[in-house]
């Protein structure tokens, strides 16, 4: 058997679920909606569709949408941080299937059911509401629900899980050898963290911020539910598009340049970090002269020896 | 994806057997043939087939299952579970919030959405039919249609009801905070002008394209049908510049929650569910519920049967069991709406059920009630609609 036969189910998947799906998507949003009960025609293609999505009523949309996904992204990275470190780190070994127990729990409750408990507890007249102003901290009834606000707390809620998971793996796999290795050599904790244990946990962080960041600016049921008007967000635009306007083409046409703003801004998003960590990662490397590569030959000459010899 | 393709056999007539093999590729035919099925094919491939492809409904055995797809909270969970336990079908509920998106979702299942029974307003069951959404229904097994008024029989969308039956009528209005605003409000502008002062930001209007420009055409005199350029163009610039800003949510149903946990202050709201939302708070007397002058709408929603229905003699038999007086008053109990049966308000009265001012209507009252038309303008006004929500996200 060929080796990539064992590949071939996922490509065939990648093929009939992602690319044709896509594919298609992007064919119609060259096309324009034909009627009232049409959806979409291709017999004319042109980048009106596109330039209809790009005006200044739908645009405001895509900034909002990608305000709330930084925003949303950065704050489950700032929570999800410690609490993995604390999980991987600090927290008693015997306790740790236990924590993670309860970061997944919430997952096995249905995501709209947990969105719409949100709905409740912001409500003006719910419990919370009733608390704050019972103890005296707000004058008025609390006025967060249905604006962005509500929308950022219901997808750091929603999304915070996807962080902490990748992030408690990257802790868990640095082990403490390296870090009491950096203590041996007179690195304080920060610097520990910050020299060591951060930098091998990169791919962690990089996995949590797509995994948070793609489906956030997607989210569509959280901007529903919490968001009324205000927390509009490009995922109900694209639904309404499909779904009541019956403007295929349109809706399309918003889907894809989703995409686009989704992966030019994760492209930005990597300059950036690397941009600001390049003076870092310079100081950081050990040029290694002649003399340290002539003693490491000598080293790999010496081990050969031993192996030789026992 | 494997099976040994069978040939597909159509007996047809030679004129028409031409058009069928170039007409029908085989994607189609999957579609179609899921749709009507095969006796339903020949019927609608030939001349005057008609658009009803699906098996007539001749009274037979009751399929086991049944499902609705209807506005939100609009039947009586009691009802529907007296007639799984005296009829068998188990019912399957899915709800929209405005025509479009039920539309939407029959035309792109083009006769395979799985609904039996849907529930359009009567003005967009024209377009249905001849977009062929709909299938006729068998009146013969809707014996209960003699408990209906006449009145709300044979309207002009569908004269002699062959497709649908009045499910129920109401109209538009709205419901604000008293402790919010403190003047009276009684019209449109009043709605529109809270809107922009006392209530900005806790303001909601309905998820729906018709009641949203209708709005502004009731408040200005403007026949809410227009087809207008310069019409639609003022209701665009004042809805998606001016109002806009202060919407906090688009929402159909505030009587499921928004009143009742006291969200907005200001609310477009269909009658019964602005009903429902002030029984259910716990404070109703903060409500104030207006039916706003100078203009508003009526509508009439309707029992229809989606064409491709899969279990036709259930959605039948639902049909004429929602139709006994006794599982109207249920109903109207319930969703607190007119049903368009006979004697139903004096029943209602002798109930002794709660608001009944917000269910019926004075005869100077339906004077300056407008029914709406799907027209030239529906796109215009679902693109309104699309650039409101948008701009209201801001």
């Amino acid at each position: 058997m060929p080796r990539f036969a064992l590949a071939v189910p996922a490509w065939a998947w990648l093929a009939i679920f992602f690319v044709a799906p896509v594919a298609m998507v992007v064919w119609f949003s060259f096309g324009y909606k034909p009627g009232i009960f049409g959806t979409h025609a291709n017999d004319v293609l042109s980048f009106d569709r596109y330039l209809e999505a790009l005006s200044p009523t739908f645009f405001a949309t895509f900034l909002n949408t990608l305000w709330i996904g930084l925003a949303g992204t950065a704050l489950c990275l700032v929570i999800g941080l410690p609490v993995a470190y604390w999980m991987a780190v600090k927290a008693p070994p015997s306790r740790r299937g236990l924590l993670i127990a309860l970061v997944m729990v919430p997952f096995w409750t249905n995501f709209l059911v947990r969105t719409i408990g949100w709905q409740v507890i912001l409500a003006p007249e719910g419990w919370l509401s009733t608390l704050l102003q019972g103890v005296g901290l707000t004058d008025g009834p609390l006025d967060i629900l249905y604006t962005r606000t509500a929308v950022l707390i219901g997808v750091v809620y929603n999304y915070l899980p996807l962080m902490i998971l990748p992030l408690y793996v990257a802790f868990d796999r640095v082990g403490n050898p390296l870090r009491e290795a950096s203590k041996d050599l007179g690195a304080g904790k920060w610097r520990t963290f910050a020299r060591v244990t951060l930098p091998l946990a990169r791919p962690g962080v990089i996995a949590g911020v797509l995994l948070v960041f793609i489906p956030l600016m997607g989210d569509y049921i959280t901007a529903t539910v919490l968001g009324g008007a205000r927390g509009n967000m490009v995922g109900q635009l694209v639904a309404s598009q499909f779904q009541t306007a019956q403007n295929w083409a349109l809706g399309s046409a918003m889907a894809v340049l989703l995409i686009l703003v989704i992966m030019v801004t994760v492209a930005l998003g990597a300059l950036v970090v690397w941009l600001v960590t390049l003076p870092f990662r310079s100081r950081n490397r050990l040029v290694l002269g002649d003399a340290a590569v002539a003693a490491s030959d000598a080293a790999v000459d010496d081990r050969e020896l031993q192996e030789v010899g026992s | 994806m494997t099976n040994t393709r069978k040939p597909v056999r159509i007996l047809a007539s030679e004129s028409a057997a031409k058009v069928i093999r170039s007409e029908l590729s085989r994607r189609r035919f999957l579609s179609f043939a899921a749709a009507a099925g095969a006796t339903g094919l020949l019927a609608a491939c030939t001349p005057g087939g008609g658009t009803s492809g699906a098996p007539q409904p001749t009274g037979g055995a009751l399929e086991d299952q049944l499902s609705i797809y209807t506005w939100g909270d609009y039947d009586n969970p009691d009802v529907l579970a007296a007639f799984t336990d005296e009829l068998g079908p188990t019912i399957t509920l899915d709800s929209f919030g405005s025509n479009e998106e039920l539309i939407s979702k029959l035309v792109a299942a083009k006769g395979t959405s799985g609904y039996d029974i849907v529930v359009p307003t009567g003005v967009f069951i024209p377009q249905m039919i001849e977009n062929g959404l709909l299938q006729e229904l068998n009146l013969d097994l809707i014996p209960n249609l003699e408990f209906m008024d006449p009145a709300f029989l044979g309207r002009a969308w569908d004269p002699d009801n062959a497709y649908s039956i009045c499910k129920a009528w109401g109209t538009t209005g709205f419901v604000y905070d008293k402790n919010v605003i403190t003047r009276e409000l009684a019209t449109w502008n009043d709605f529109l002008d809270a809107a922009q002062n006392e209530a900005s930001g806790q303001t909601s209007v309905l998820d729906d394209p018709g009641d949203l420009t209708g709005m502004y055409f009731w408040a200005n005199g403007i026949d809410w049908n227009t087809t207008d350029e310069a019409d639609l163009a003022a209701a665009e610039d004042f809805l998606v510049n001016t109002l806009a800003p202060n919407i906090a949510a688009f929402d159909s149903y505030p009587g499921g929650a928004a009143i009742p946990q006291g969200t907005h202050a200001l609310m477009q709201v269909w009658n019964g569910d602005a009903r429902i939302g002030i029984l259910e708070s716990p404070d109703p007397d903060r409500w104030q519920w207006v039916f706003p002058g100078p203009e508003t709408e009526i509508w009439m929603d309707n029992w229809a049967l989606a064409t491709g229905a899969p279990n036709p003699e259930a959605a039948h038999a639902f049909i004429n069991y929602v139709l006994t007086p006794e599982n109207q008053l249920l109903q109207l109990d319930y969703i607190g709406y007119h049903t368009g049966a006979t004697g139903i308000e004096e029943a209602a009265v002798a109930a002794e059920l709660p608001m009944l001012d917000l269910v019926f209507f004075t005869p100077e009252q339906i004077e300056t009630m407008r029914e709406g038309e799907v027209n030239d303008a529906q796109q215009a006004r679902v693109d309104i609609w699309n650039k409101t929500k948008a701009a209201a996200g801001a």
